[in-house]
């Protein structure tokens, strides 16, 4: 299983580049168009400074290039970097978490792809990110990972049926994607992205003046202004639809026998599969819109996630319609049953929770007293308010444990309902306080791996339940 | 018993009470110093008054600290501290008022390291870290023979135990 190493395709330098000319693009207009007659001392050394950089990037880039390289040695990949400083990282195939790969319009140009393949560890060594490669190439670099992990699983002693189809259970519509539009608010995008334009136009030029202008003249013209709003407002509803179809067009989730797979994108294309024994754990999120929209977004926990943008790409389809995401989740990860009725805590708990000391009033009253003795009536909305919130998080947290399976609720004003497996919790804190032993309960919390850390507490289970949860996690498993 | 378990049964070692005690009053000893230095020059140079409150109130919750670090808690923190390690478990134990209960299982435990300050050396303790892929937990005061055994025995069960979660799961 050895071959030789391999260069990436020259479209790297392109690609880099592009990137590069991304970055540099406002401090060139700035150095030499909108600043083009000045003759200051620091506007002709950016100038310099701005064209050594891009000679040292273009250079670099081809050296990077021409050094660079990996390769498949039996079990790992090794990857070769640094141009004068050498760097070899290795990383065994079994250690790979889950794999992303994104396709940018700069990649499709070429008919290329991204790679990135993730491993439970932290830190410089997490990730193995290939920036260019064929899709042939891709292929081949999975189909290693694969073999890989299935000899392991067989060696495991677990017979498993190869399917190399995967089923498809959702797929993205119009429909969908409207009302994603709509629950996600991107119909108001719109104004941060027409600020940060003025802004950054209004540094350029004196636009302050002329919107002054037309200001006026507008507010003189009720109905100049009804119609601009109204355009204003299908813009942005348009604008957010294309956003989210980017973000969220053509998702679609599948399965086969061993992995889990979510592609989506229109134009640039993301795709994410992880190990369906690597899930470690699921959680169900549910913002208010969603909940009286019957939506539900489910999230995959896994231990390669990384902190990047695209968080969003583990989970399944954000905006699915609640009984669906269950259904999918049923039929792709039979273990991890997610149960409805959930039972609240007794009442007890409620005063124990609103007994607490009200820290956050207390600090306002100290400031308050000190600064502006006449408004002191803010602290009792204050206080009224942290009450209200202590009785919602009552009032949405509950807890269930069946066999293996672990499931916690929170909420307020977003739900979230966590379910794991006891294999799955790395470790368990119970913890009581004298307050608590007098009303008879304990706190639980306990750790997922994940990127970051996934901690679960919950506050206010019956010390009952808190013993035989220690017990249950203190059963050896062989 | 408040909790109905299994409870860990290992002491540690009574001399830890002497190095907390020690190296509290130290600690408070020090910040009390700096308090008063700094006191003396807002006297001397004429700083706000407000400095001057907010100092004598950190210097009032250094003393009402030190009275409870020094004296009160490194005793109970030695009588309420247990610990237990067994083939598939690390079991820990602490706190009086607030009781913490930890379990980690040796197959995610990633590293043990031993560690001693000079202060420890003095009464010939040591202090042993368990690291796990998660986060890492100290267990302190042990004697330095107990200390080398039970890093050794840590070690050899997470050991035993190291291999990547591959059956699937027996689920609900």
């Amino acid at each position: 299983m050895t071959d030789d190493l391999k260069k990436y395709h020259p479209a790297i330098i392109i690609v880099d580049l592009v990137s590069f000319v991304k970055g540099i693009l406002w401090p060139f207009l700035f150095l030499f168009v909108i600043k083009a007659s000045s003759t200051a001392i620091w506007v002709t050394w950016g100038r310099y400074i701005l064209f050594i950089i891009t000679i040292w990037s273009i250079c670099s880039f081809i050296l990077k290039w021409y050094f660079y390289r990996y390769e498949i040695v039996g079990d790992s990949i090794v990857v070769h970097e640094g141009v004068f400083v050498k760097k070899q990282r290795t990383v065994a195939l079994d250690r790979i978490h889950n794999q992303k790969s994104n396709t940018t319009f700069v990649h499709k140009w070429f008919g290329l792809t991204s790679l990135t393949l993730e491993t439970g560890t932290s830190g410089e060594n997490a990730t193995f990110h290939f920036p260019v490669i064929t899709e042939v190439e891709k292929e081949r670099i999975l189909l290693h990972l694969e073999q890989k992990q299935d000899t392991f699983e067989d060696v495991a002693g677990e017979v498993i049926e190869k399917s190399p189809e995967r089923t498809i259970h959702f797929r993205s519509t119009k429909k969908d994607l409207i009302k994603a539009s709509f629950t996600s608010f991107s119909f108001l995008a719109i104004f941060p992205i027409l600020t940060a334009m003025y802004f950054n136009l209004d540094d350029f030029f004196q636009i302050e003046k002329t919107a002054k202008n037309a200001l006026d003249y507008l507010l003189g013209n009720d109905w100049m202004l009804i119609v601009i709003l109204v355009i204003a407002l299908a813009l942005s509803v348009l604008i957010g639809f294309i956003q989210t179809s980017i973000k969220y067009g053509n998702y679609v989730i599948s399965d086969d026998m061993e992995r889990i797979y979510i592609d989506k994108g229109v134009g640039k294309f993301v795709s994410f599969s992880i190990q369906k024994h690597k899930v470690q754990g699921v959680i169900v999120e549910q913002t208010i819109l969603k909940r009286l929209l019957g939506l539900a977004s489910i999230k995959l926990i896994s231990a390669g996630g990384s902190k990047e943008e695209d968080e969003e790409i583990s989970s399944l389809y954000p905006f699915m319609p609640k009984q669906e995401a269950y259904r999918v989740l049923q039929t792709i990860l039979p273990n991890y049953l997610i149960e409805e009725e959930m039972k609240r805590f007794p009442i007890k708990v409620l005063w124990l929770k609103l007994l607490h000391p009200y820290y956050v009033t207390i600090l306002v009253i100290i400031g308050l007293m000190i600064f502006k003795k006449e408004w002191l009536w803010v602290a009792a909305i204050v206080l009224g308010l942290s009450a209200i919130f202590r009785i919602l998080d009552y009032w949405f947290t509950s807890y269930i444990r069946h066999g293996n399976t672990v499931q916690i609720r929170k909420g307020g004003l977003t739900n979230e309902t966590f379910v794991t497996h006891r294999e799955r919790i790395q470790q368990i804190t119970v913890k009581h306080s004298w307050l608590q032993r007098k009303f008879g309960v304990a706190t639980l919390k306990f750790t997922n791996k994940s990127k970051p850390l996934h901690v679960s507490e919950l506050y206010g289970v019956s010390k009952e339940e808190a013993s035989s949860f220690y017990t249950w996690y203190n059963t050896p498993t062989k | 018993m408040y909790l109905n378990i299994e409870e860990p049964t290992e002491r540690i070692s009574t001399d830890a009470v002497k190095v907390w005690r020690i190296s509290n009053s130290l600690g408070h000893l020090l910040a009390l110093i700096i308090i008063a230095i700094l006191g003396f020059f807002s006297n001397m140079f004429g700083w706000f008054d407000w400095i001057n409150i907010v100092l004598y109130i950190i210097g009032g919750l250094a003393i009402l600290s030190a009275v409870f670090s020094i004296v009160i808690e490194p005793i109970y923190l030695q009588r309420t501290w247990r610990y237990q390690i067994d083939q598939q478990f690390v079991q820990l134990k602490h706190g009086k008022w607030q009781v913490k209960h930890t379990l980690i299982p040796m197959e995610k435990v990633e590293y043990v390291r031993s560690e001693q300050g000079p202060l420890m050396r003095m009464f010939n303790l040591y202090k042993i870290e368990i690291g796990t892929t998660t986060s890492n937990h100290v267990i302190p005061g042990i004697p330095s023979e107990e200390a080398k055994l039970l890093k050794a025995q840590i070690a050899t069960y997470a050991k035993i135990q190291d291999s990547d979660l591959v059956e699937g799961e027996t689920g609900a």
